[in-house]
């Protein structure tokens, strides 16, 4: 079954600085650096010190919360440093690249998938970490094993700046990403769902001829490639239930550490954005864990502050420059900060502004153009003052203002029947793009979200 | 512009927390953002922003309603000239701008001088940043206010807007009534004589030889016709001097800024194409009008002791009166107005209803768009409540009962 879904809500936003279809492999590195703190519900007990003989497939440290989940070096070598923050926190692990060593784990065949066990997948691959891939709705929680969803969301869309594209990412991926598909099979007693781009043309055959799963292709502007826009209009969640979801990009990785029985060592990861120069916009095989600054260090658009977004310029992360690429990580967007002051900014006629509103010169003839935008927040901050005009950015038949007004007010009974629970904050990005008033929807609705999963439903 | 740039970036250190003039703070913020757009970037998940921001929001407002003051700069100029019989030394039309500056310009730099007074004072004593929305405020007050008003008068007016009818509330954003319509409210009920649409006096010089001059407005002529048929009401009209184009060109007595309509259709292009006000209330607002104006027709149909004013043609009501600008400029105040897209045609359509309603059947006021607007906004949080309640029942329909907390 395949089903065609027109999304009229939301917005395209053309930025400067989209990626080139290449693949690089700058995967060589002789030092790898770990953030366990991007499990940021986890609470992390190591396993290893300085000093320590690691291989690949090692466990490196794992929950104190959650037991089962264990995270496994991706390479052999030698625990160099361990970085600890405020109150002891564990910051990074860093780790001397040498030999090939592995820990060898279970390894699955085509058809061994078809009917393995749900609990040994799920034990696999929550003691590799890689369960963390899958998030849980409600809450956008990494999931865990002791939940059973009733159906997995697979996202094979990319149209928001920048997301990295599975059509490119999945070449010469293709069994891994079928081995990845076949194991979600099993973890849910529901469907799979596969949502893909209607509008877009070449699409990789690993994605297009998925087998197994239920196939929807949607069309329209972002949000029509968010998850929650999918699980909205394919499996609305109720009250009680559990759906999983992951992008197609990350299920390779699954895919690898069930087809070879080894943790994955390299991910395809992209990046672009208008701060980088424009040959260096593209996608990179990269080892997880190595250093941004060793395959981006000279790429920025010199005499600029550089911000390096882990994630899209909707939905993301600032991360450093010396810092190394996550388990989490898709794309880097890489942005300028603009701290640029203007003269009388509130009437100039204003050429190259990009505004939904059409009180700049650009937003007259700017039609069809890439913007080039930095990180300017383009004015101050105020009270809500225009109102009814963030509907028409969500395409989840949610009353924007007075969901965030319920979130606001912690009034969580109403935010839960104005349906907060089928949302993610990236959902809210556009809302916080348009708002004259420069409120920010997403960090509105994650409080609403984090204090209705305190209160333990 | 570097150096007034540095100049500012000296200043500043004098207003931050520790510095001489900390509690000035958000008045210094309110002149360095003025001149040069803040340096602020984003912070949170979400990296880019729209270029506008509320100061430009506000702007075009205020330039929406640069054509409504010129016009009523002119046009109180040219009736000055008019009810005094001075022959003109200058081109007709310098000397009536000339003379209508005089009489405007002071209503609008006391709305603006004594208003602001009261916004810098609650921003510095609330710490707030001091809000772009009272520039809009500022303008629309004197707007709604004949040239003929004391300039105390003025005073106390825009005191009473911008304290009771905003800033007890919180400030912009958080006010119940649209504070300019507020504060003329406030100067109706108190100054009936000064304000009141029944008649305004007075435009006359000492040496004038005039001892006192007087209009009745069209809505009061319309008013106090005696019943009759369609006939009569216009043949009233008429012998007061108003036609549809007369009204329609607005050179006559009335508000400063709402006499004329082509001004008004100005800014009413401005507003609807920069996306700022809400076409559905403005929308809604004419239906809301031509319809009720077809209803009172009926009624005069079916009872021929009532006032001939039923029987006044749709179109008239446009062009009386303030209702244009009242529905252009006031109800689509989107913070006093309904929040919610379906709520804003329900919103847009009552005040259109009760202004006829009001002009019509109500024997005390000639003039009922202020009232009108006023009791919607006071209603529009309702109207609000049960526009998300029936969206709710909708989307939860599958749901059934909400249980999930138990």
């Amino acid at each position: 079954m395949s089903g065609f879904f027109a999304i009229k809500q939301g917005l395209d936003l053309s930025l400067e600085g989209k990626p080139s279809g290449e693949i690089v492999d700058v995967s060589k590195t002789d030092r790898i650096i770990l953030h366990p703190s991007e499990f940021t519900r986890a609470k992390p007990r190591l396993e290893v010190a300085p000093g320590d003989k690691v291989k690949k497939g090692t466990v490196l440290y794992y929950d104190k919360r959650n037991p089962a989940f264990k995270y496994r070096s991706p390479v052999a070598g030698t625990i160099k440093d361990i970085v600890l923050g405020a109150r002891r926190s564990l910051q990074e692990i860093h780790i001397d690249v040498s030999g090939r060593a592995v820990e060898k784990l279970p390894s699955f065949s085509a058809d061994a998938l078809l009917s393995a066990d749900r609990t040994e997948l799920l034990n696999l691959l929550s003691g590799t970490g890689l369960l963390s891939l899958l998030t849980e709705r409600p809450f956008s929680r990494p999931a865990t094993v002791n939940t059973t969803p009733k159906s997995i969301f697979v996202n094979g869309m990319a149209n928001a700046p920048f997301r990295p594209d599975p059509n490119i990412v999945l070449q010469g991926r293709e069994v891994e990403f079928a081995a990845g598909l076949a194991a979600l099979k099993r973890l849910t007693l529901g469907p799979v769902h596969l949502c893909l781009d209607a509008d877009e043309t070449a699409t990789n055959s690993a994605l297009t001829a998925a087998k197994g799963v239920e196939i929807s292709y949607f069309s329209g502007p972002h949000p029509s490639g968010n998850t929650s826009t999918h699980i909205h209009h394919l499996d609305p969640i109720f009250p009680g239930d559990v759906v999983w979801a992951i992008n197609a990009c990350d299920l390779v990785q699954i895919g690898e550490l069930l087809t070879t029985g080894q943790v994955p060592s390299t991910k395809v990861i992209m990046a672009a954005g208008p701060g980088l120069s424009p040959e260096a916009r593209r996608y990179y095989k990269v080892a997880i864990g190595q250093p941004i600054s060793s395959f981006l260090g000279e790429a920025f658009v010199p005499d600029t502050e550089a911000r390096i977004v882990d994630g899209d310029v909707f939905c993301g992360t600032p991360v450093t420059v010396d810092s190394g690429v996550r388990t989490h990580t898709r794309g880097l967007t890489v942005l300028s900060e603009d701290r640029e002051r203007h003269l009388l900014g509130w009437m100039m006629p204003g050429y190259d502004k990009f505004s939904t509103f059409r009180t700049y010169m650009s937003s007259w003839f700017g039609a069809g153009r890439d913007w080039n935008m930095g990180t300017s927040r383009n004015g101050s901050h105020r009270s809500m003052v225009l109102t009814g005009i963030y509907d028409k950015y969500v395409p989840l038949d949610i009353m924007v203002d007075s969901l965030s007004r319920a979130c606001i007010g912690h009034d969580t009974d109403d935010a839960i029947r104005h349906g907060i629970l089928g949302t993610d904050p990236e959902d809210f990005a556009l809302c916080s793009v348009v708002c004259p008033s420069k409120t920010d929807f997403c960090e509105i609705i994650r409080k609403g979200l984090a204090e209705i999963e305190a209160e333990g439903l | 512009m570097k150096f007034l740039l540095h100049q500012l970036e000296a200043l500043e250190p004098h207003f931050k927390p520790g510095g001489k003039f900390e509690k000035l703070y958000p008045i210094f913020e309110a002149g360095d953002t003025f001149l040069f757009s803040p340096a602020d970037t984003t912070k949170g998940s979400t990296h880019v922003r729209d270029a506008i921001d509320l100061k430009r929001v506000m702007i075009m407002v205020v330039v929406a309603l640069i054509p409504c003051t010129l016009f009523g700069i002119w046009n109180a100029g040219h009736q000055y000239l008019y009810v005094n019989q001075i022959e003109s030394v200058l081109p007709p039309f310098l000397d009536a701008m000339f003379h209508g500056s005089l009489i405007v310009l002071p209503i609008i730099f006391v709305s603006y001088a004594v208003g602001g007074l009261w916004e810098v004072l609650f921003c510095v004593i609330r710490k707030h940043e001091i809000n772009e929305g009272f520039l809009v405020t500022g303008l629309l007050f004197p707007l709604t206010l004949p040239p003929t008003i004391p300039l105390w008068q003025v005073a106390v007016g825009i005191s009473f807007g911008v304290v009771i009818g905003k800033e007890i509330f919180g400030g912009t954003g958080f006010n119940v009534l649209n504070p300019a319509l507020t504060a003329r409210a406030f100067l109706f009920f108190a100054y009936p004589v000064q304000i009141s649409g029944d008649v305004w006096t007075k435009l006359v010089d000492g040496g004038s030889p005039l001892a006192g001059w007087s209009s009745a407005t069209p809505l009061s002529v319309a008013s106090a016709s005696l019943p009759g048929g369609a006939d009569t009401v216009l043949a009233d009209l008429n012998s007061a001097g108003y036609t549809f184009m007369s009204m329609f060109n607005g050179m006559e007595g009335g508000s400063i800024g709402e006499t004329a309509v082509i001004p008004i259709l100005i800014g009413l292009v401005i507003l609807l194409i920069t996306g700022i006000a809400s076409w559905r209330i403005m929308i809604a607002g004419v239906i809301g009008l031509v319809v009720t104006g077809l209803l009172m027709n009926g009624v005069g149909l079916m009872d021929d002791g009532f006032k001939a004013f039923c029987h006044l043609p749709f179109w008239y009501h446009f062009v009386m009166g303030s209702f244009l600008f009242g529905i252009v400029f006031m109800a689509t105040d989107p913070v006093s107005a309904a929040a919610t897209n379906e709520g804003k045609w329900i919103y847009g359509f009552l005040i259109g209803f009760l202004t006829v309603i009001i002009r019509v059947a109500n024997p005390a006021y000639a003039e009922g768009v202020m009232l009108s607007i006023l009791f919607m906004n006071v209603m529009a949080p309702l109207i609000d409540w049960f526009v998300v309640e029936r969206h709710l029942k909708r989307r939860n329909a599958k749901i059934g009962e909400f249980s999930y907390a138990s």
